[in-house]
């Protein structure tokens, strides 16, 4: 009943949107939810919303200077292609990402780009009348305010061009200039609901109906890692894709009175599917099924490459799926050495900054590859110039003793104090079922007083690493060009000098002391004349005159 | 007109002996300053050594209050609740079984380790061994990281118990009491904690093996310290910049106060704000604070009059007193005073919270509740703690004392000290000529400057701190026998003082060249009082101690021709100098503490006190 309904008004929708001009584009929405319950009892769930513009291509920035088609879009966000358009944007992912990703735990996220805070990546075509930099800073500005976020501190400060590690989604189309890449990352920013709302806003539906309508935003800012995301791919079949990402991980064990890990909608979004979104074209739910058969599951679904699909038309009420383990009193933890040796992923990564020097430190990658066969992977460091690397003390060592053939292909774009990050390429190699360390000395720099943040005594959040694992046969060639996805690493909190801005009277109390004392001696020395005084009795000098 | 101008003219223009009245004035004033100098230094050694009698004093001290407005303590409602004190009470039977069963570090470790994993935090285990000269201890931590929902985990809450309790600390015998409650809080928090998505920051729970080994090694691993005699397992896990710890000390059934302790190594103290903190926290709980184990006033001697021991103020004075003293101690040891005294070297604001063994009224309910809220407040933070102060002396758990209260008692007697030498070396340069009796009455005494060659001083100065370096050397060399090393310090030592009886000779002073104890004693000095003041703003308790055992003595020193009293004199230095090598245990302790946890007050002792005082030594036999 609901379902006919659906696709008859899909179907005028459909109509009107080809009678409108010939210039417009035929528009697709789907929506699907993914839910993954995970080893240590949390439940991921992974929202899609794609819209596709069938046939557009990208603006090519040579067309910048003359003006553009004017854009009618029905389900395609207006606001996102307006911005899209304007500085001629071909690809583009922005995340918005709050917690860590716990990829021992957890394995590879449904959405790869999991760091923690903002990071926005564009491929923008070459040439036209506006530079590169000067339409990424309008595209950063735009989102900016599209999202309510801080993009806008996406400056040149933090801005690379990683090429080897974030590769296009899709395809760039075959312009006379190449096109280019900016990446850039804010692990401070914080995500919550303010960001939510313009997210929801570019849905075609709300979050008033179809899938979108769990996104409740109680729930969600209250997940033990959340994240959304938008991205923007071109494909030559296709046309031009818009994903609206959100994932989360819920931990249903923690929320529940007697530790159990089952869960409902009801429970993880309080809320359920009331509706279903008119527009989308395919509506799915899907349940990556675990290995462990004690569960139940409702309502009734079929089975498809290990993933219960949901019919959502079916069900004539509220539509939720529920998940329960009823053999299972209490959720029993894994002991922690089946972490260890569980390979849901391949490469583990940890990365720490050492010493508690306000001036120095030591960057201490641990990498352990937990394959049978040897493993390559690219490993990328896009550090602000607050710290500064010396290269020449990265080691990487294998069972303690060092081994500088393991690392390979390294490319490096020093800093430029107050103006330039680094950015440290290279491709590291983990002998297989071992472990590699990698440490590199780092200074920390001395910043002007008005470069400092309002709270200056937090310290500066230094963006992830990124891994991008490959494997390899023996003789080191490629297998093919498949890799694994990127793996994200914490983030970091380096402590640089700082002056004690909250008592700013010591301050001046002691630096005016200092300079008088120093500029006083040193005037007094500069301007002194030496002369000869006789020190006779004045009453003799008085008699002689 | 012209006169006008002439008077002009003779105003601009300087008088022709204008310098030299200047420079007769400034040389009378300097003239005055050293007839008066013994005036001036007893004045400050009086004031100075008076006002360390005042610190005590209740005039002194403010009253505490939270500076940091993010903290906000004791404004949320605590959740921990009966069920959590149940849960609790298991950990604590089966830690009890542990005991009694007399398991190894590691069955201990496996077992905590175990438990956070049941609870579904991250856990492990780390070990360790320190060698030092005399012994070796070695065991195994175990930690957890719970990493906390929506953070990044760049900040982390240390929340540790160490295996043993710091209850035995005055005791001589090794430490055996076990910190059986401290630990199951620990393990009852972090089951407690995980329910709540409202941290902000990871948190950390660390069970520390022994009492200040076990947390040493696991620091030093976690901040990536490598140290010669320390073998220590890389740490698995871990988190982002710790910015405060809480190490929980409960070692008996219940408790009735809460002490808390916050000295750290090398004079380090944490942000009073932390304090403060608990103290409102526990207030608002109904658990009283007190710093130290200091529950019951401190009894007055009886042989004071009965009207003195019941005056409101002697009362306070005594109680006062009796803080400033521990501090004092703790802080001069430079050994800190428990497991959090670790943790401020690396930029974490750390205390224990020491539940004092009583017959009651409160356990486990209480206990939680304050940590509960204490971690709320250090939850609250944006940034670390700075706000308030950092140099203090607590005197009771809700007044303390500010830098400007007590800084200026050593300040003063090292400036005493300063001006006493700077006269010596005047005193050196300078000799009273014949007077000159042709001259009328009342003229100025000529004064004959004489050399003051600095080479055979400066070598005795740097002689001696080598042999305290040798001293320090032997100490850490032969520390198994040190019954015997001591005789053989006190002997060599005494060496000078038979060569001066062989060499009996000595120089009569003569107008050419100065004495030869006058410039030791004045090198000795201005280098004592460099010493005094620096230290001060680095450990003040140091400087303090420093102060009282250097002030005077170094001052008074003086050469005298009888031999018995020569003798005496350079007896009581020798015994000023050395004298601590008797107290075997203290040496032991402070020996440790340099070998392993890095305190340097035991080398400090060795190659700069004692050589300071041996040289006032040789000043009265030269």
């Amino acid at each position: 009943m609901l379902s006919q309904w659906t696709r008859h008004l899909n179907h005028a929708l459909w109509l009107t949107t080809v009678s409108n001009a010939a210039l417009v584009h035929r528009e697709e929405f789907h929506e699907d939810l993914v839910l993954r319950p995970l080893p240590d009892g949390r439940v991921s769930s992974k929202f899609t919303f794609t819209t596709l513009l069938r046939d557009a291509t990208p603006r090519n920035p040579e067309s910048l200077a003359v003006e553009d088609d004017s854009q009618h879009y029905t389900l395609f966000p207006l606001a996102l292609g307006q911005v899209l358009r304007e500085y001629a944007i071909t690809e583009m992912h922005l995340t918005l990402n709050a917690g860590k990703w716990n990829y021992d735990r957890w394995g590879y996220p449904d959405e790869p780009g999991v760091g923690s805070g903002a990071e926005l990546w564009a491929w923008m075509g070459d040439g036209g009348p506006a530079t590169v930099d000067y339409r990424w800073q309008g595209l950063r500005n735009a989102l900016a305010g599209l999202f309510c976020a801080s993009l806008g501190s996406l400056d040149e400060l933090r801005t690379t061009s990683p090429t080897l590690a974030f590769e296009p989604e899709g395809t760039l189309p075959n312009w006379t200039q190449p096109h280019q890449l900016r990446h850039a990352s804010l692990p401070s920013e914080h995500v919550c609901t303010e960001n939510l709302t313009p997210f929801l806003k570019l849905l075609p539906c709300k979050s008033l109906s179809g899938v979108a309508s769990l996104l409740n935003p109680h729930r969600l800012f209250d997940a033990d890692w959340h994240g959304m995301g938008v991205h923007v791919s071109y494909d030559r079949e296709d046309g031009v894709k818009v994903r609206l990402t959100f994932q989360t991980v819920f931990d249903p064990v923690r929320t529940s009175l007697n530790n159990r890990r089952d869960w409902s909608f009801a429970s993880l979004f309080d809320r359920k599917v009331e509706q279903l979104c008119p527009v989308a074209e395919t509506s799915r739910v899907r349940l990556a099924l675990p290995e462990v058969q004690s569960y139940l599951l409702a309502p009734e679904y079929t089975i498809q490459d290990n993933y219960a699909l949901f019919d959502m038309a079916a069900s004539s009420q509220a539509f939720q799926v529920s998940m329960d383990w009823p053999q299972e009193p209490k959720f029993q933890y894994r002991t922690s050495s089946n972490y260890d040796d569980a390979s849901i992923v391949p490469l583990s990564v940890q990365r720490t900054l050492r010493g508690s020097s306000q001036a120095r430190g030591e960057l201490s990658v641990t990498v352990t590859n937990h394959e049978a066969v040897e493993i390559q992977s690219v490993y990328l460091e896009t550090m602000p110039w607050l710290l500064q690397f010396y290269l020449h003390t990265l080691r990487i060592s294998h069972n303690g003793e060092s081994r500088g053939d393991l690392i390979s292909n390294i490319s490096y774009v020093p800093p430029v104090p107050h103006a330039r990050p680094t950015t440290l390429q290279c491709i590291i190699t983990i002998p297989p079922k071992s472990t590699i360390k990698l440490t590199i000395d780092v200074s920390k720099s001395f910043l002007r007083y008005t470069e400092h943040p309002p709270d200056a005594q937090r310290g500066w959040d230094l963006p992830p690493a990124v891994f991008v694992p490959f494997k390899t046969d023996h003789n080191r060639t490629l297998l093919g060009t498949t890799r694994y996805q990127r793996i994200y690493t914490p983030t970091l909190l380096a402590d640089l000098a700082t002056p004690d801005f909250s008592m700013p009277y010591n301050v001046i109390i002691l630096s005016c002391t200092l300079i008088t004392l120093i500029f006083g001696s040193l005037f007094n020395i500069l301007t002194r004349k030496f002369v000869v005084v006789n020190m006779d009795p004045p009453r003799e000098v008085a008699e002689t005159q | 007109m012209d006169k006008i101008k002439a008077k002009l003219r003779a105003l601009v223009t300087p008088k022709p002996d204008a310098t030299a009245s200047r420079i007769r004035r400034r040389r009378a004033i300097t003239a005055k300053i050293y007839a008066k100098l013994p005036w001036i230094t007893t004045t400050l050694f009086a004031v100075g050594y008076a006002w360390m009698l005042c610190i005590p004093f209740s005039e002194l001290e403010n009253r505490i209050y939270i500076d940091e407005n993010a903290l906000q303590p004791g404004q949320v409602n605590t959740q921990w609740e009966w069920s959590d004190v149940h849960h609790a009470d298991m950990y604590l039977r089966q830690l009890e079984i542990l005991r009694d069963s007399n398991a190894t570090s590691e069955q201990r470790a496996d077992f905590l380790a175990n438990e956070f994993n049941k609870l579904g935090i991250a856990s492990s285990t780390q070990s360790y061994t320190f060698s030092t000269s005399s012994s070796t201890a070695a065991g195994t931590n175990a930690y957890a990281v719970l990493s906390s929902p929506r953070t990044s985990g760049n900040e982390a809450i240390v929340i540790s118990a160490s295996w043993l309790s710091r209850i035995d600390e005055s005791s001589t015998s090794d430490p055996e009491t076990i910190n059986i409650r401290g630990v199951a809080t620990v393990l009852a928090l972090a089951k407690f904690l995980r329910g709540y998505s409202l941290w902000a920051k990871d948190l950390v729970f660390v069970i520390s093996d022994g009492h200040l080994d076990g947390m040493h090694a696991w620091l030093s691993a976690y901040h990536g310290v490598s140290q010669s005699n320390m073998d220590a397992d890389y740490l698995k896990l871990s988190s982002g910049v710790i910015w405060t710890a809480l190490n929980i000390d409960y070692p008996g059934h219940s408790f009735s106060h809460l002490g808390v302790f916050f000295e750290g190594l090398n004079g380090r103290l944490p942000n009073q704000d932390l304090l403060n903190s608990l103290r409102v926290i526990a207030n608002r709980a109904g658990v009283p604070v007190v710093t130290y184990d200091h529950i019951s006033p401190p009894e007055l001697p009886s042989s004071l009059p009965s009207f003195l021991r019941d005056n409101r103020d002697v009362k306070l004075y005594a109680e006062n007193a009796r803080s400033v003293l521990r501090h004092v101690g703790y802080e001069a040891r430079g050994s800190g005073s428990g497991v959090h005294g670790l943790l401020h070297q690396f930029r974490i604001d750390a205390i224990t919270i020491f539940a004092i063994p009583a017959a009651g009224p409160h356990g486990f309910h209480a206990i939680g509740r304050v940590i509960e809220s204490t971690l709320r407040t250090a939850n609250n933070l944006l940034e670390r703690l700075h706000a308030s102060f950092f140099f203090y002396i607590m005197t009771s758990s809700d007044t303390f004392l500010k830098i400007g209260a007590f800084l200026p008692s050593a300040v003063l007697v090292s400036v005493a000290m300063m001006f006493v030498g700077l006269g010596e070396w005047v005193r050196a340069g300078w000799v009273r000529g014949p007077d000159r009796v042709a001259e009328k009455a009342g003229s100025e005494v000529e004064w004959l400057k004489r050399r003051r060659p600095l080479m055979k001083p400066l070598g005795i100065v740097l002689g001696t701190h080598v042999f305290g370096a040798g001293v320090f050397g032997a100490l850490n060399a032969f520390a198994d026998h040190h019954s015997l090393l001591t005789p053989v310090v006190f002997l060599v030592s005494a060496l000078p003082i038979t060569l001066s009886f062989l060499n009996s000779a000595p120089k009569p002073p003569t107008n050419e060249i100065a004495q030869l104890s006058t410039l030791l004693k004045s090198l000795n000095l201005c280098l004592a009082s460099t010493i005094i003041s620096v230290t001060s703003v680095l450990n003040f308790s140091l400087a303090l101690t420093l102060a009282i055992l250097l002030g005077l003595p170094l001052s008074l020193a003086s050469p005298s021709t009888s031999a018995a009293v020569k003798t005496a004199k350079y007896a009581c230095y020798l015994a000023l100098a050395f004298g601590w090598l008797l107290m075997d245990t203290e040496v032991k302790s402070a020996l440790w503490n340099w070998e392993v946890l890095g305190v340097w007050v035991a080398p400090f002792v060795c190659v700069v006190y004692a050589p300071l005082v041996l040289q006032a030594g040789l000043v009265t036999i030269l």
